[in-house]
């Protein structure tokens, strides 16, 4: 395999965590000059591998040669040398300095005792100007778009002088119109030389970017293929291990009456984008209502207003007739809400406590639970040991802290702690993020299970996918508003894509058509 | 009484005197928390420099090496400071408050074993830190009232004011102490030592402290007293949230602070209780603070607001 086209090359890499074997197998090679596609699930070692070739990770074993020459290991700073650039996920910017100083951050260029921002300025509006960028150098990173944020990465890994430029999920965070235009930059750095590694699980991308892609499956390389002789069916099979996913039948279930209504409701957001400017629909009982939308276009803040964690500043929220507008967390969980918050590890479960304690934690105050005013341990231990084998939570002891557990294990207590309660409505955010296939799988039929008891479920998810196949009806969200509702079997990935963009005429003429 | 008396061109100096030893406080406590780190030991720091620039005064019988001593003793104490905090990643509050602690202590137990006196050291061997006079000046009526004969250390905040501000805003020390503190991992993955920085600032910081107690007890006063300080550290540390940790801003407040005091004084003279004028500048340290974590969060609030267009 002696190839000096090879600008980077990853050899049998190892890499655990603890006991956990993150990379077991790791192979991956780039070409100069190419855009090479590293696919795989969550948890599949796609970023692992890419860190630890940006140095952020040390190697267990295996060979890695950059530019043809081996490394014993690396760390950020060799690897910036050796010509290695990374966009990560979370952004590394500062939101309080501008876009200039951003990009010269840790290598500012000097003036006598100042630093000369004429000489920046020039050195960031060539790149601008180079791969056309439209960037503003004088905003704030708070003031900007996130795609705005992610091309000043861009820019800040090339001032640096990256031939390399790995990029980690950067469409997670975009519009398509955004998407679209990075992938004209990123043709355009391609065209230019730069040798590109694009980290994705959305293979309808993988097809339209890459030139290789290869495949990664809990922590194992399964394969390299040229984009121009494979499929979407041949990638998936890789990526899963079998050719279906996750098609699980959708049940209809008898739908009573309405258990949720939100009512022009008006709610602040973090950022303008996602304020929440009056918003109205419903929820029955026994139907699941999916809200489609790319993040940070007020699902959270919508969320957090119905479940009592934001105030609501107008409008109504009626739950199974009782208005909860602007109640107490426990004065509306007692009216029968149930929620699985978005973000599991701060919301969603307390990492220091036990399995256990944290499938109990909304319990404390009942019996058996309480028992005379203190808290009973063997009946916390009784319910742990019931509810760990019903849902299937791995490792089955109670007495472990949930700061031991895997995504999909941590998410499942959250589940079931949430879905043992009953109640009228649950809301389920983002329920299968960051969490492993067989977790996905279960965690998805245990809704449908919810649903056919009776509650009214109201599902959040970034994933086209999710929505569609668990939905009965679906909402889009577009900054703050609702720009599309149609029933589940009306939807394509297309439609919903340009109501998520906030396509008001695209939703009119759809709905003329049909 | 007559107002006249306490509002008059002479105030003016007289709130600029009271503010000086705070301002200095105040820019000790704003170094350290460009990177983010509640200087709170800005008070015991200050304590130890101004016991050690009078002892030094008093036995070598130069101002000179008094001032720099106190520093030299503000910048070891403050690296006790740094050394718990980042080293050993301790609660930054908790080793500060024992800063405060301990040098309280050890400045009573100094004086008295070193120094031979308890309570309040004054002698005439105590060189203080000399007035700056500058001849004509004193013809001219009300400029040569305010501006004639100020401590060179009185100068010289004014001139650490704007240092300071130069440094934050313009160099690239500055830039990149800002994004340590604000995002020290987009300060890593650009490739800059985060607890380098973090070092270097409470260094800094503790050479300024020592100097904010220079110039209490050799400007500002010429003796020492035990607790002399009297929380002017953590006035600084109120003053410095108020600015922002920007120099300039947190100047503004220092200033406040000075004026209240300078008032209280007179009012004293005029036959207000004492207790009530010495109990001022603790209620408007905490009005000051109160008044801008409201300003803050109202418009925090107002931002996030759904019923407000921008």
């Amino acid at each position: 395999m002696l190839n000096t086209n090879y600008v980077v090359e990853m050899k049998d890499i190892k890499k655990s965590f603890g006991s956990v074997h993150a990379v077991k197998n790791g192979q991956f090679t780039l070409r100069k000059g190419e855009i090479h596609s590293l696919i795989g699930e969550n948890g599949a070692g796609k970023s692992t591998m890419m860190k630890m070739l940006y140095g952020m990770y040390p190697f267990d074993a295996g060979e890695v040669k950059i530019n043809g020459k081996a490394y014993e290991s690396i760390n950020p700073k060799s690897a910036i040398e050796a010509g290695v650039g990374m966009v990560h996920q979370e952004f590394m910017l500062v939101n309080e300095l501008t876009v200039l100083e951003n990009i010269i951050l840790g290598f500012e260029p000097k003036k006598g005792l100042t630093i000369d921002f004429d000489a920046a300025r020039k050195m960031a509006q060539q790149y601008i100007d180079q791969y056309d960028m439209d960037v503003q150098l004088d905003k704030k990173i708070s003031q900007i778009s996130v795609g705005e944020a992610q091309r000043v990465e861009i820019i800040k890994i090339l001032a640096r002088g990256a031939e390399i430029i790995i990029l980690d999920e950067p469409t997670a965070v975009l519009t398509p119109q955004e998407a679209r235009r990075l992938f004209e930059i990123l043709n355009n750095l391609k065209e230019d030389g730069k040798s590109i590694v694009f980290i994705s699980h959305k293979l309808n991308e993988v097809m339209e970017i890459s030139d290789r892609i290869s495949c990664m499956r809990q922590g194992q390389y399964t394969g390299t293929v040229n984009k121009t002789e494979t499929s979407p069916a041949e990638l998936t099979k890789m990526m899963i291990g079998r050719e279906v996913f996750l098609n699980i039948e959708k049940k209809t279930a008898h739908q009573g009456d309405v258990v949720l209504e939100v009512k022009d409701v008006w709610t602040s957001g973090e950022k303008e984008i996602s304020k929440i400017r009056g918003i109205s629909f419903d929820v029955k009982a026994g139907e699941i209502v999916g809200i489609a939308g790319i993040d940070g276009n007020g699902q959270s803040e919508l969320i957090e207003a119905i479940a009592g964690l934001r105030k609501v500043e107008k409008g109504n929220v009626i739950l199974d007739g009782t208005d909860i507008t602007n109640k107490t967390v426990k004065q509306i969980r007692e009216a029968g809400l149930t929620h699985i918050p978005e973000d599991r590890n701060t919301r969603g479960l307390n990492r220091a406590f036990t399995i256990g304690e944290n499938l109990v934690e909304v319990e404390l105050d009942k019996a058996p639970i309480k028992k005379g005013g203190i808290i009973n341990k063997t009946a916390i231990a009784e319910r742990a040991e019931e509810m760990i084998k019903k849902f299937d939570i791995r490792p089955a002891d109670g007495q472990l802290p949930t700061s031991s557990l895997s995504g999909g294990n941590a998410q499942k207590v959250v589940v079931a702690r949430e879905v043992n309660l009953g109640g009228k409505l649950l809301i389920a955010s983002q329920p299968t993020r960051g969490v492993d296939i067989g977790a996905i799988e279960s965690i998805r039929s245990i809704l449908q299970d919810v649903k056919e008891k009776g509650l009214g479920v109201l599902l959040v998810s970034a994933e086209l996918e999710e929505i569609m196949s668990l939905s009965d009806r679906i909402i889009v969200m577009h900054e703050g508003k609702i720009t599309g509702r149609m029933k589940a079997d009306e939807a394509d990935e297309e439609r919903l894509g340009l109501l998520m963009m906030g396509g008001h005429n695209a939703e009119e003429k759809g709905e003329h058509h049909e | 009484m007559e107002l006249g008396k306490i509002f008059n061109s002479s105030l003016i100096y007289a709130t600029f005197r009271s503010a000086t030893p705070i301002i200095y406080a105040a820019l000790c406590a704003a170094i350290t928390q460009q990177a983010d780190i509640l200087n709170i030991g800005t008070e015991g720091i200050m304590l130890i420099g101004a016991f050690m620039a009078v002892a030094v005064s008093y036995l070598t019988g130069s101002w000179i090496l008094g001032v720099l001593v106190a520093m030299v003793s503000g910048l070891v104490l403050a690296m006790v400071m740094a050394v718990g905090n980042i080293k050993f990643k301790s609660d930054i509050c908790a080793i500060g408050m024992g800063i405060n602690m301990f040098a309280l202590a050890i400045t009573k137990f100094l004086l008295n074993a070193w120094l031979g006196q308890s309570g309040t050291f004054m002698s005439p061997e105590i060189k203080s830190i000399p007035k700056v006079h500058i001849p004509g000046l004193s013809s001219i009526p009300v400029i040569g009232d305010i501006f004639n004969d100020w401590y060179i250390t009185e100068w010289l905040v004014i001139v650490l004011i704007i240092v300071l501000w130069f440094v934050f805003y313009k160099t690239v020390w500055g830039l990149r102490l800002r994004a340590v503190g604000r995002m020290p991992l987009a300060a890593q993955t650009a490739g800059i030592n985060v607890n380098a920085m973090k070092y270097q600032a409470i260094a800094i910081s503790g050479l300024v402290g020592g100097l904010a107690g220079a110039h209490l007890s050799l400007g500002y006063s010429t003796m020492f007293v035990e607790n002399m300080t009297s929380s002017r550290g953590f006035m600084g540390v109120a003053a410095m949230y108020f600015g922002g940790a920007h120099p300039v801003f947190t100047t503004i407040g220092c200033l406040v602070f000075g004026f209240t005091d300078s008032v209280g004084a007179r009012l004293q003279a005029n036959g207000v209780p004492s207790q009530l004028v010495l109990l001022m500048p603790y209620v408007v340290t905490i009005v000051v603070l109160a008044i801008s974590m409201a300003t803050k969060m109202s418009a925090e609030k107002k931002r996030k607001s759904s019923l407000v267009t921008h």
